[in-house]
Parts: structure tokens; sequence; C-alpha cells
């Protein structure tokens, strides 16, 4: 059903008493090229309708969302919620037979009140629950410009508990105010995606590939077994890098949520492993233990293992990594050195923080990223100049470096 | 991992110690696989991490053989990236037809007026042993890796430093 092809960063390990790190990038996609999902979608559009949503950014979702009445198929199930200090169901979980009323009740939101997300997401996790959730591909799509105040704790359990439940989550921020780790945490049960919205005209183009995605998935709910890995090697990071770039945060020996397999592109993600000392001669083996259901074959919970060899031998081995192993690993690497400038930002530690966003800086601009790094310059400036980072620039920063290998750039000039 | 088998190699950009196995240095992003960019290339941002040295007075001037080599400029503040092939020198100013000055790499379209870079104001030879850059006595001067050039005295300069044309950025990455 699922085929699993994976590429190391070395050919062999070093045998001997050290701790040494592998990289693995793994490619899962279909044996058989599908194009349509085979479940109807239940989809939750959950909506910021805070004061600052006020003007062209609530109107551009408001269009959004009555060109999402065009995308469903009339099997599927839609359910609007609009949130401030409180939610409204904007539209209960219905099939759309009718676009006209349901088109009158979105253009009557106004914004008003502050943010408090939990509020939004209980109800559209209501209304979701409305649907048969194991007969359906189940999605809550949220758009927020706002930080949620004293709530975080309990949308994160909420986000958990629905991943539990089958029920994904893709979290847009518009602006600079959001609270993007929070974003990032609240997907990350599920697989789903967090991204940045720079400009309210690019809600469109998110949300239609959020759908196209969603309309093409072959397999559902992947994820990795950690607790199955051999107890000598550890997962030091996880980033999917296909169909979107995500963070995949190690928490213990939970699994790792993969989220949806779309049927136009794989879904392929790097792991970085530190693997403990291997005495020579004795092959060491990684097996990769997935689960997910594929609805097409009535497969639910199903396994889908791939394993790793590597022999061990003496001596220093060479490493031997694809052009496109390098380039996810360069990505994992300057995202990461991008977010410790900004911890080091955080704890007041400015110098360090410049430091790292020159390296960062010559980085992008020896890869061809020019905007990027002109981003990074500007934060610099902006340091030297008030002793501050801007919150915009970092999640430019943030996102647009994530965004690095989706967006088939490629990073050139290695050498 | 602080593990105490763990062994580390070092990365030769910035000096910081990284595991056995990686692929990127994680403290600059300098690339750790590849030996020839291990013994060929400096950054000049890297070199923070470690006790920062001024740059070098190339021992042969600027006498010596020339030998084409490709170079990029890279411009942050104007985004655009200029790309000379097999050139044994590049003049960097900016182009004045009254004057008869067309510099190899015009630095006009870039704001160089407002940034103070002269008609003529730096040089960059490649030889055998490398490249040189030298400021021709320019007005405002020329920062290498934020040293201020002495003008007219030939310096080395390396793939991925940072060139100062008055007060205009400049990446130069070398081939």
């Amino acid at each position: 059903m699922l085929r699993i092809d994976v590429q190391t960063s070395r050919e062999a390990l070093s045998a001997g008493d050290l701790v040494q790190l592998l990289y693995l990038l793994v490619r899962i996609s279909p044996e058989e090229q599908f194009w349509q999902t085979d479940l109807p979608l239940n989809l939750c559009l959950v909506i910021d309708r805070s004061t600052s949503m006020q003007g062209e950014r609530l109107d551009t979702i408001k269009r959004a969302a009555a060109l999402l009445l065009d995308h469903l198929a009339p099997r599927d199930v839609l359910s609007i919620v609009a949130f401030s200090d409180r939610a409204n169901v904007v539209l209960p979980a219905s099939h759309i037979q009718n676009k006209t009323p349901v088109l009158t009740s979105i253009r009557s939101l106004t914004a008003y009140g502050g943010t408090e997300l939990y509020h939004g997401l209980t109800a559209g996790l209501s209304e979701m629950r409305k649907a048969d959730l194991k007969r359906h591909l189940n999605h809550l799509i949220l758009f927020t410009d706002g930080q949620t105040y004293g709530d975080e704790k309990a949308c994160l359990q909420l986000a958990q508990r629905a991943a539990g439940r089958h029920i994904g989550l893709s979290g847009f921020g518009i602006g600079s105010d959001w609270n993007d780790t929070f974003l990032d945490q609240l997907v990350a049960p599920s697989g789903g995606q967090s991204a940045y919205i720079e400009v309210p005209s690019e809600i469109l183009t998110y949300l239609e590939a959020r759908l196209d995605g969603l309309g093409s998935v072959v397999a559902q709910n992947l994820r990795l077994e950690l607790d199955r890995l051999p107890t000598d090697v550890q997962v030091k990071a996880g980033l999917k890098m296909s169909p979107y770039s995500q963070p995949l945060p190690i928490e213990g020996g939970r699994p790792l949520s993969l989220g949806h397999l779309e049927g136009q592109v794989p879904l392929t993600y790097l792991l970085e492993l530190s693997v403990g000392p291997q005495a020579a001669g004795t092959p060491l083996l990684i097996p990769l233990h997935h689960r997910g259901d594929v609805p097409r074959h009535q497969a639910f919970d199903q396994a889908f293992t791939q394993s790793v060899t590597l022999s061990v031998q003496e001596g220093a081995n060479p490493l031997a990594p694809s052009p496109e192993l390098l380039e996810a690993v360069n990505v994992l690497n300057l995202c990461r050195i991008n977010e410790l400038a900004w911890q080091a930002a955080d704890e007041g530690h400015l110098d360090l923080a410049t430091t790292r966003l020159r390296h960062l800086t010559t980085r992008l601009l020896q890869s061809g990223h020019v905007e990027l790094a002109q981003m990074a310059q500007q934060e610099i400036a902006r340091v030297t100049a008030m002793e501050s980072l801007s919150d915009d620039g970092r999640k430019r920063l943030k996102f647009g470096t994530r965004a690095l290998f989706v967006n088939g750039h490629g990073l050139r000039n290695h050498d | 991992m602080d593990t105490d088998y763990a062994i580390m190699i070092r990365c030769t950009e910035c000096g910081s110690s990284q595991y056995d196995g990686a692929l990127f240095c994680g403290e600059c992003g300098g690339n750790l696989w590849s030996k020839r960019q291990r013994q060929t290339t400096i950054l000049p941002f890297a070199v923070e991490t470690v006790p920062a040295v001024p740059p070098s007075l190339s021992p042969d001037g600027a006498g010596e053989t020339a030998t084409p080599s490709t170079v990029t400029f890279v411009i942050p503040s104007s985004g655009r990236r200029v790309t000379l092939e097999d050139v044994r020198q590049v003049e960097i100013g900016r182009r004045d037809d009254r004057h008869d000055v067309e510099p190899g790499l015009d630095l006009s379209p870039d704001d160089g007026v407002r940034h103070g870079v002269s008609r003529r104001h730096a040089i960059i030879r490649f030889t055998g042993r490398g490249a040189v850059l030298m400021d021709l006595n320019s007005t405002n001067g020329t920062v290498l890796n934020r040293y201020r050039l002495m003008p007219e005295r030939p310096y080395l300069l390396r793939t991925g430093d940072e060139i100062q044309f008055g007060r205009l950025l400049t990446h130069v990455f070398i081939e």
C-alpha cells in the first residue's frame, strides 16, 4: 500500500566507545497513484474575530470561507465557528446544499472583543463531533492574529485529545502578534501545519493549498513509533520536509505524529539520531515502525515498517549524504541556528543573538537566499540601534527558513 | 547528548566542537562533510567565536601573475547578485561616463553614491596564491571583515568575506 524509502547520511558506523550522529531522510509515498481522498471531509473553520481582525484580515477570511464552499463536495461536512471572548457557531456542522444562507451568515461576521482561543476550539471540535469521525477525514483550520491568554495549556490538552480522535488541526497566524511557539505546539499532536501569513492576501493561497492536500489524502494519522527504536538510538530532532515543512517535536517515547500522506506529494521527513557505542562487525538494525490508516484498503491502524541496516567498522567511516539529504540537514541546521539566535535574544544575550544571526546571514547568502538574508540583516541592524528584535522579523525568519526545502529553492553552493 | 563517550570534531570555520557524523556546524552552519570545504573556506562571521584577527597583507603584493577566477558579489541592501566569470581582476566603483570610468563591478545601481562609494574605489586581483583586495585610496575607505584597510595595500581575500565599500556592505564568493 505504502512505499517507504530511507536515505542515510553514512553507509557504515564507526566502532568504539563513541556517540555519533546519523541522519535519516524518510520518504513515504503511495504504491499506486491516488488523486482523491476516499473519505468525505469533516472540516471546521475556526476564525478569530477579535477587534484586531477588523478590516482586511476579516474581510479576506470571509472571502476565503465563501470560496471554501465551492471546494467541497456534497458529501463533505462543514462547520464554521467565530470566536473572540466567546464563541459563536456561524455554521453548524452540515452538508452544504444551499450556499446562500451560509454566505449571508459569513458576511455578517464583525470584529469585536479579545482573543480567547479555548472557546473557539471547544465550539469547533464540538461541531466536528456531530459527524461520524471514523467515516470522515476530520480537520480543523484555525485563523488567528493574536495571543490567547491564560488558556494555552487547556488549548494544548484539547488539541491532544482531538488528535486521539483523529481530528487534525492546522493553524495560520496572521500578522506579527500571535504566538508562533504556541501554534507549533497546538498542531504538533496531529501532525498538522502551522504557518505565518504576512499579508491577508495570502490567506486564500494557504487555505486552498491545505484543501488541495486534504482532498488527496491517501493515508492518515501516520506516526512513527519511537519506542520501537533500539535503546542505543535516540531521536534528537525531527523535521517534516514535505508536503509542508513542520518541526516534529520529540517528547520522550511518544509516537512522532507525521500527519497525512497526500496523494500528489510524498511525505518526507528528516530524523537526526544519536547512536551509542557500537561493536565492530555487528551491524546495527534500525527498524522504522510506522502506523496509520489507509481507508481505500480498509486498513486502519496498520503497521508499515522499513528497516535500515548499517555495518559497523573500525576506523573513521566517510559520510555519504545524497544531495537531497544534505539539503534537508542544512535546512534543519539553519532553522536551529535561527531558533538559537532568538533564544539568546529572549535571554538578553544580544551579542550572541547578533553573532548567530550573522552566521545565518552568511549561510543564506551563500545559498542564494538573498531576501531572507536581508531580513536577518535588518534584525542585526535593529539590535544595534534599538537593542531589540522585531516580532515580525522573528516569524518571517522562522517560517522562511523552515520553508527553504519545500519551496524547492534548493540550497546551492554547499562548497 | 552529554555522554562521556562522545567524540567531537572541530569546525574549521569557527573552531566549535561538533559531534562525529554532523554534516553542518551547529554554531556557524559551516560545512563539515566536505574535506575541500574544510580546507579552503573561512567565513567572516564564523571567526567571531574565536579571537578575531585582522586581515592579512598579501606577502607578494598585488603584482603577482593574475589567474582567471569566477567571483560573485552579493549586495544585501539591494538584493543584487553579480557574477563575473573568468576575470583576472575586478575594479569596484561607480560608473561615470564623463570621466571614462567603467568599473567591473558598478555599484551605482545599489545607491553607491549615497553609501559613499568612490568612482574608483578598490580592486580585487586573482593570483595563483589567492585573491587580493586593495583600496584605491577611496574617499570613504574599504572595510574587510570589519577592519579598515590601509589604502593602496594588498590584503588577502577569502570566499565568504564581508567587504564594505564606503558604507555599502557586500559579500564576496570566489570559485
